[in-house]
């Protein structure tokens, strides 16, 4: 049964992004308004189910007034064009007080910017991509390394193998790097939350969150692997 | 500071779009003796500078902040946005003014209903469209005034 929820969500702009979220976001439960300025586009979407579909340029406030902008409570902007984001996303806020933006950013080097200029959340698709891209490409097939906070932080699953020099230690015995934390243990399809007497065996997968540039010594030490 | 006349030696004015607004503020600051900078994307927009004009121009993009530490907009006294582009423009005028603490940042809104969002933010903008009705709705007034006496 499909859980009905009462926020209302704003995307601007956007191609196939603007439609697989709107997909994602109506099977979820949320309402839906799409606005783009191509017509093409919009017909596009309109063959979503639930969708509520406008036609006009998404960064003039008259065209977010006619959308609906005053309702919602989340605005997503996911057009090509950096300023066409943060234009939208500003006049949702200022205009329209939507509570929370969230911004796509093409240049990296304006993820800072955005935030600066009151975006609540800014996406920038490049260096996620280039992350997983880096994380595939040269890191073993055992670990998975998301970044968080900016990329401050690494979240880290870690599968510990059977000769790994840590298996059957405690928590508290092996020699982990200061800024690292194993926050959970995923053993046999359940989650442990582990204390400092909790022993690791081998085909655990660790979650385990260290800060940046410390991931690889803390692979290390856990895997023995370097 | 002002286009004409008294103006500070060390003023240098960066102008980001070489239409003929931007064109006009550039050849006239340098007619006056001002250090200009003018930027555009496209290399062939400077064809609408004087041949004698004496700044700086240089193609590259005013939303890029590489291109605009490159222009050195850390000296600028004055950061004029008249791009083709609303968005644009107000991008710019965001990052002279926030980014670079520029105090002087002009932004060329075509949207009337967009110049009253960002006045609201604080940036100085100027809509040709409401210009022109200012300017028309003082020459009927003169019209007015000499029909009636």
């Amino acid at each position: 049964m499909k859980k009905i929820r009462n926020e209302k969500v704003l995307l601007i702009g956007g191609r196939n992004k603007a439609k697989s979220l709107a997909s994602s976001l109506l099977s979820q439960g949320y309402h839906v308004i799409a606005v783009n300025d191509s017509e093409e586009e919009c017909m596009r979407l309109a063959s979503i189910k639930g969708l509520n579909v406008y036609h006009g340029d998404g960064t003039k406030p008259y065209v977010l007034d006619e959308a609906g902008a005053a309702e919602c409570q989340i605005a997503i902007a996911l057009t090509n064009c950096d300023e066409d984001n943060l234009v939208a996303c500003q006049i949702c806020k200022q205009n329209f007080g939507v509570p929370k933006t969230v911004s796509l950013v093409s240049d990296p080097n304006k993820t800072k910017f955005f935030r600066q200029m009151g975006i609540d959340s800014v996406v920038c698709a490049i260096s996620a991509v280039t992350n997983i891209i880096q994380q595939q490409a040269f890191v073993d097939d055992l670990v998975n390394i998301v970044p968080v906070g900016l990329g401050k932080v690494q979240i880290i699953e870690v599968h510990i193998p059977q000769d790994a020099p840590v298996s059957g230690k405690k928590l508290w015995e092996i020699d982990l790097p200061q800024e690292v934390v194993i926050g959970c243990i995923l053993r046999n399809d359940s989650a442990l939350i582990p204390r400092g007497d909790t022993r690791i065996s081998a085909d655990d997968t660790l979650v385990v969150i260290a800060r940046s540039g410390q991931e690889e010594h803390t692979i290390q030490v856990l895997t023995g692997r370097a | 500071m002002k286009l004409f006349g008294n103006r500070k030696k060390e003023d240098y004015v960066i102008i980001i779009g070489c239409g003929r607004l931007g064109a006009n503020l550039a050849n006239t600051l340098s007619n006056n003796d001002g250090n200009v900078l003018i930027m555009d994307t496209n290399k062939s927009a400077f064809r609408r500078l004087d041949s004698n004009f004496g700044g700086l121009s240089v193609v590259g993009n005013g939303t890029d902040l590489e291109a605009l530490k490159s222009a050195q907009i850390q000296k600028a006294t004055s950061v004029i946005a008249v791009t083709n582009h609303d968005n644009t423009n107000i991008m710019i005028a965001q990052i002279a003014r926030d980014l670079f603490h520029i105090d002087n940042v002009i932004a060329r809104l075509y949207d009337p209903e967009r110049e009253s969002v960002y006045q609201a933010f604080g940036i100085k903008t100027i809509c040709p469209a409401i210009l022109s009705v200012k300017e028309v709705d003082k020459i009927l007034e003169n019209c007015g005034e000499k029909v009636h006496s």
